[in-house]
């Protein structure tokens, strides 16, 4: 069974290929402003350097959100068309579950974090078995602190990015641990495999409240 | 030869589309799915929700085509996505399945800019005939390009603020129109009288336009009738404005033609819809022995078997590009430098 994992919902590309369970490629760089450009190329390069055709994929892991808009949607573009155009199954997760997942565990509680701007963030908190308390959600930063208040301090934030006055620890995907622990996880029919943004658009705000 | 089979998708706006057409001129099967009705309620499209639909739309409407044309992805030969102008976020999705299905079943991949494409929709029709004219008039662009062969684009007049599809979307909007208001406006004009005096905008000796003045005319007008308390007839507004618009088009296009001894016009661009502006230019054309050529309606706005077909000179010219191809929102078509065309 050869998995390829694709990650692009922030700054970062994290992407690799797990076969029978063992990593065996990987890239996790930071490209920013250039990750649409280099996402694909860069997963094509690192399937060849494994010495694979894309047709030797059986299955694609995406995360499908949340974190950055468009960095969602090229993830999730290319896991789709890849998936639909070679019949492949495609299995989606949070990038706060991933985030989750890889954390070593030394606390009870895992609060991923993921910056959404102007003082809010996407967060949640996970137990140890990775299963969610509070569930994945667009919030604010305070608030989510103030949801932390009874975990007894035995918790720690994880993220790839940085936040003033908070001690975070830094999010370093395991890739293999995330896929050998979601692999048996029911896949999704390629076309219906979609960014889970957690926040409408401001468009979409405004009319609302307006109605309201 | 060979018969050529090439895939085009189109996402720079509010269409999601894919076409596939032979030969360059014989559409096979075309889908499009059109936001218009969620971006209604906006007043425009708004750019963040017309991403979120490609995202969600885009392979099912691949598959449509595909299903429609009875083929398999492995009888295409080339694969052509539209990566500006546009909007960038919209144009991603486009570029990003193209990629993927250009890579995954190792098929050429070919940039086409949109605009490139409004004009070949033409070669639907009849193939274009050089050198020649293309009157480019749509919701962004508003140019007169001179086309000595294939995919030689020298720009030789553009406008200098609002593009005529904009303008009219926008004179619309003041008379209570949805958007986009453009062919409601054609279809008033059609029953409505030029009655209401309006500026000819940028009557002068350059090949560019000016549709921003044209637009304040407007506003000014139904202000003042509103203060004297007069009813704005809408239909001979329309008619008014329409006829202000086509005049000065005609009038600069025509004279392009002369002085560059060019005998082929092309319209092209959702603008090119317009019934009026088509009947006038064929009439006129027709006078000076002119060959006159327009899309079908269907092809005029956005639709992606005009990136087929332009894609087909594309592909036939070498361009190519790579899975690092990237949307440019503004992409010029004029001068354009191929992407990453592939050695030889
Ligand atoms: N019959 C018509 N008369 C006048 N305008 C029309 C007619 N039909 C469509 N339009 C206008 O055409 C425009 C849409 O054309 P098109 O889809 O080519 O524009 P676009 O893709 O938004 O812009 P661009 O192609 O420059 O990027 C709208 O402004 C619309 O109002
Ligand atoms: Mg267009």
């Amino acid at each position: 069974m050869k998995v390829l994992y694709i990650d692009t919902t922030t700054s970062y590309l994290y992407t690799g290929i797990v076969v029978d369970g063992k990593l065996i490629v990987e890239i996790k760089k930071e490209f920013g402003k250039d990750l649409s450009r280099q996402a694909l190329s860069k997963i094509s390069d690192m399937i060849k350097q494994a010495k694979l055709k894309p047709t030797d994929i059986d299955k694609i892991m995406v995360v499908n959100g949340p974190g950055s808009f468009t960095g969602i949607r090229v993830g999730v573009t290319i896991a789709k068309t890849f998936a639909y155009t070679l019949k492949k199954e495609v299995i989606t997760l949070l990038s706060l579950e991933a985030m989750a997942i890889s954390n070593k565990n030394e606390k009870v509680f895992k609060v991923p974090i993921i910056d959404a701007r102007r003082g809010y963030i996407y967060g949640a908190i996970y137990n140890q078995e990775n299963i969610p308390v509070l569930k994945p959600q667009y919030i604010s930063l305070e608030a989510l602190k103030s949801a932390t208040n009874h975990l007894l301090e035995d918790f720690e934030y994880i993220s790839n990015q940085e936040f003033t006055d908070l001690k975070v620890e830094s999010y370093n995907p395991n890739i293999e641990k995330i896929v050998n622990t979601l692999i048996s996880r029911e896949g999704t029919n390629p076309h219906a495999v979609n960014p889970v943004y957690l926040k409408q658009t401001e468009a979409e705000e405004k009319q609302n409240t307006e109605i309201i | 030869m060979k018969d050529i089979y090439i895939l085009g998708i189109e996402t720079s706006c509010d269409e999601t589309s894919a076409s596939i057409v032979k030969n360059g001129n014989e559409e096979i099967a075309t889908v499009v799915l059109s936001q218009i009705d969620i971006h209604k309620d906006f007043g425009g499209v708004v750019p963040e929700i017309a991403s979120r639909h490609h995202v969600k739309n885009i392979t099912i409407v691949i598959e449509e085509c595909l299903e429609k044309a009875n083929m398999e992805i492995n009888q295409i030969d080339g694969i052509a996505v539209t990566y500006g102008p546009g909007l960038v976020g919209s144009l991603l999705v486009g570029v990003e399945a193209a990629k993927t299905l250009a890579y995954a079943n190792n098929i050429p991949l070919i940039p086409v800019n949109h605009m490139s494409g409004h004009i070949y929709a033409n070669e639907l029709e009849k193939p274009l005939e050089f050198p020649l004219i293309a009157l480019v008039i749509s919701g962004g662009h508003t140019e007169l390009i001179y086309m000595k062969d294939h995919y030689n684009f020298e720009k030789i007049g553009g406008t200098l603020d609002d593009a005529v599809g904009e303008c009219y979307d926008k004179v619309a909007r003041i008379v209570n129109v949805p958007y986009p208001g453009g062919p409601t406006i054609d279809r008033w004009a059609y029953e409505g009288k030029d009655t209401y005096s309006l500026p000819l905008p940028l009557n002068d000796d350059s090949y560019n336009f000016s549709f921003s003045g044209l637009k304040s005319a407007v506003i000014n007008l139904v202000h003042n009738e509103k203060q004297r308390g007069n009813e704005i007839r809408k239909k001979d507004l329309a008619a008014s404005f329409q006829n202000t618009v086509v005049e000065i088009i005609t009038k600069k296009t025509m004279r392009a033609l002369k002085d560059y001894q060019v005998n082929h016009l092309i319209i092209a661009g959702g603008v090119a819809a317009n019934k009026v502006l088509r009947e006038r230019l064929m009439e006129l054309c027709q006078k000076e022995n002119i060959s006159f050529s327009c899309p079908s309606i269907q092809h005029c706005t956005d639709n992606a078997a005009m990136i087929a077909a332009s894609g087909y000179h594309a592909y036939l010219l070498g361009h190519r590009a790579d899975l690092t191809l990237n949307p440019q929102s503004s992409l010029e078509l004029a001068n354009q430098k191929v992407v990453n065309k592939e050695e030889d």
